[in-house]
């Protein structure tokens, strides 16, 4: 008796994960599925598969549609982003949690409250402060703006992960002669790398989706990164009701994140866990 | 060798300098231009006071933004985690698979926010044509089949249900955490006392995880608030009013949608209220669930 009760238990817990999961790979099946139709059946046979596998939509997007070229920028913006967000990140945060520094609590805390800020409330000032620097409408430009905006989430994480970390090795190595800068990259940034690979998967799939800040402060249209072209080519799509298009851009969106995810799934989720909980 | 503590703000300044320059700066100038009166970024902005502010509260279309905005924040919210509760507990029974369904279940919040508005704008609740409509259709559920889940009146709850979708994996992968953080002797003891599952819920697993969860729901508070891409790009060409929060309604009233506004004070003014909201939210939390730390 009680062994059978046991089992339906497990059999419900099955069944409700199971249907959830079926929710998510729909996504991708669908999107996927969508992105080698054509107009004329991509609804009218919603649930057939594509009549042939041909990549016409996504060269068609690749070169017609610019596609080519916004991926091109987003791999220049995000990749040097994230490098830079890491570079003034993780000393900033080795400082703060490490070196004894004088106010290290009081700037923590104002680091952090830099999350609380809602995003939208800086778009106009920001606007103003960026535009006699000639940074409105320039990739560099939306590096500055994606580089700072994630300095406060950056730092939560890494405070989180130098807290963690022994002092007795940081101890052996000044008195073994190291100086800080030795003993900061010689020893605390071996040892934090767990961290360092969280804040950096987490800011790139930040930063490679987001298109908010874009729209605001890339003008022209040779600027755009892959998500706002995605976002323009969308928000266009009355007058052009060219759907495969978008499917086809939404897979090229997809594809890097979804193969970061692949590789690094675990690692970020053990990240997620060891950073957000002290 | 002896630690020069003045080092330390060598390791700062890079950052301090950005964070100080383009973030601080930026929001304490948004707050002074949230009493002014400026429309365009050329003219003299004009001190009004509190005008802005006043005048927020009989803006119709001001109060919509928030109450969608507090909606989203709070029926979310109870979504998120009721849901990602659940799931912690269903993968926390000794389930077989729980790392692949943990990933699974996390997979969605790693996609961009323009693509899941494209997927369940266009492929999922797109009326008539869209997979839910069809679905119905399959079933002969004929109310359904004909149901249009993005009208005015619904648009808001279908894309709440899209927003919890999307984030249950994240919050299931904090709870998670906490919860195994848990020493199992706890449990142990409690069910030789012949405690029920659920009393173990309530009286072991919610108070221990309770620090947890107080990051977790904060970490909501703010997303939710700020939330604008997935709403903003959902409808396409612009979101429908019935999907306007604050953080899209300060965008319209500063920006525009296909023509400039520039109302660059009064836009200010619904960002200082929005900031307002984060403290307050943050604030409620805090009082709420009290931080005792529960030694073990």
């Amino acid at each position: 008796m009680k062994i059978k009760k046991f089992s339906f238990r497990k059999f419900a817990s099955h069944t409700i994960l199971i249907i959830w999961s079926i929710t998510v790979a729909m996504l991708v099946v669908w999107m996927v599925i969508a992105s080698f139709k054509t107009n004329k059946t991509v609804f009218s046979q919603l649930w057939a598969l594509p009549e042939k596998l041909s990549l016409v939509n996504f060269s068609n997007a690749w070169s017609n549609l610019d596609f080519g070229r916004y991926t091109f920028n987003s791999i220049f913006v995000v990749i040097i982003s994230v490098a830079l967000i890491i570079i003034i990140s993780a000393p900033a945060s080795y400082a703060l949690t490490r070196m004894k520094m004088k106010f290290a609590q009081p700037i923590t805390f104002f680091y952090l409250a830099g999350m609380g800020i809602p995003v939208q409330l800086l778009f106009i000032p920001l606007f103003k402060i960026m535009a006699p620097l000639n940074l409105i409408n320039s990739l560099p430009g939306l590096i500055v703006v994606y580089v700072t905006l994630s300095i406060p989430f950056t730092v939560f994480l890494l405070t989180g992960f130098f807290l963690s970390i022994p002092s007795e090795l940081e101890d052996a190595a000044y008195m073994d002669g190291c100086n800080e800068f030795q003993t900061f990259f010689k020893i605390m940034v071996p040892m934090a790398t767990p961290g360092i690979v969280t804040a950096a998967i987490f800011n790139f799939i930040g930063l490679w989706n987001e298109y908010m800040l874009a729209l605001i402060f890339i003008t022209g249209k040779e600027n755009k990164t892959l998500s706002l072209g995605l976002y323009s080519l969308y928000s266009s799509l009355q007058y052009t009701s060219d759907w495969v298009s978008i499917f086809a851009g939404s897979v090229l969106v997809i594809i890097p994140t979804m193969i970061i995810f692949i590789v690094l799934s675990e690692k970020l989720i053990s990240g997620i866990t060891m950073g957000a909980i002290k | 060798m002896k630690r020069r503590r003045y080092i330390a703000w060598i390791f700062l300044a890079p950052s301090l300098i950005m964070y100080l320059y383009f973030f601080v700066y930026p929001t304490i100038e948004a707050i002074i231009l949230s009493f002014y009166k400026a429309s365009g970024f050329t003219q003299n902005p004009e001190f009004v006071g509190f005008k802005n502010f006043s005048k927020l509260i009989s803006d119709d279309s001001f109060l919509a933004a928030l109450k969608n905005t507090l909606l989203l924040l709070v029926i979310g919210g109870i979504g998120i985690f009721l849901i990602a509760f659940i799931f912690s507990l269903l993968l926390g029974s000794g389930i077989k698979g729980k790392k692949v369904y943990r990933t699974i279940i996390f997979f969605p919040f790693i996609i961009a926010p323009v693509v899941h508005s494209i997927y369940w704008g266009l492929l999922v609740y797109n009326p008539r044509k869209g997979m839910l409509n069809q679905f119905f259709k399959l079933l002969h559920i004929e109310a359904l089949a004909k149901f249009t889940f993005t009208e005015p009146k619904y648009v808001l709850w279908s894309v709440i249900f899209i927003v919890i979708w999307v984030s249950v994996g994240f919050y299931l992968i904090l709870l998670m955490a906490g919860i195994e953080r848990i020493p199992p002797y706890l449990y142990e003891a409690a069910r030789i006392e012949g405690a029920t599952e659920l009393r173990m819920f309530f009286n072991i697993t919610l108070p221990l995880v309770k620090e947890v969860l107080v990051i977790a729901i904060i970490f909501w508070g703010i997303n939710a608030v700020k939330m604008f891409d997935l709403l903003y790009a959902f409808g396409g060409i612009l979101p429908p009013r019935a999907l306007w929060t604050n953080a899209i309604y300060l965008y319209i009233m500063g920006f525009g949608k296909r023509d400039p506004i520039f109302q660059l004070g009064y836009a200010s003014a619904i960002g200082v209220v929005t900031l307002l909201l984060v403290i307050v939210i943050s604030f409620i939390i805090r009082k709420l669930i009290r931080r005792e730390i529960y030694e073990y």
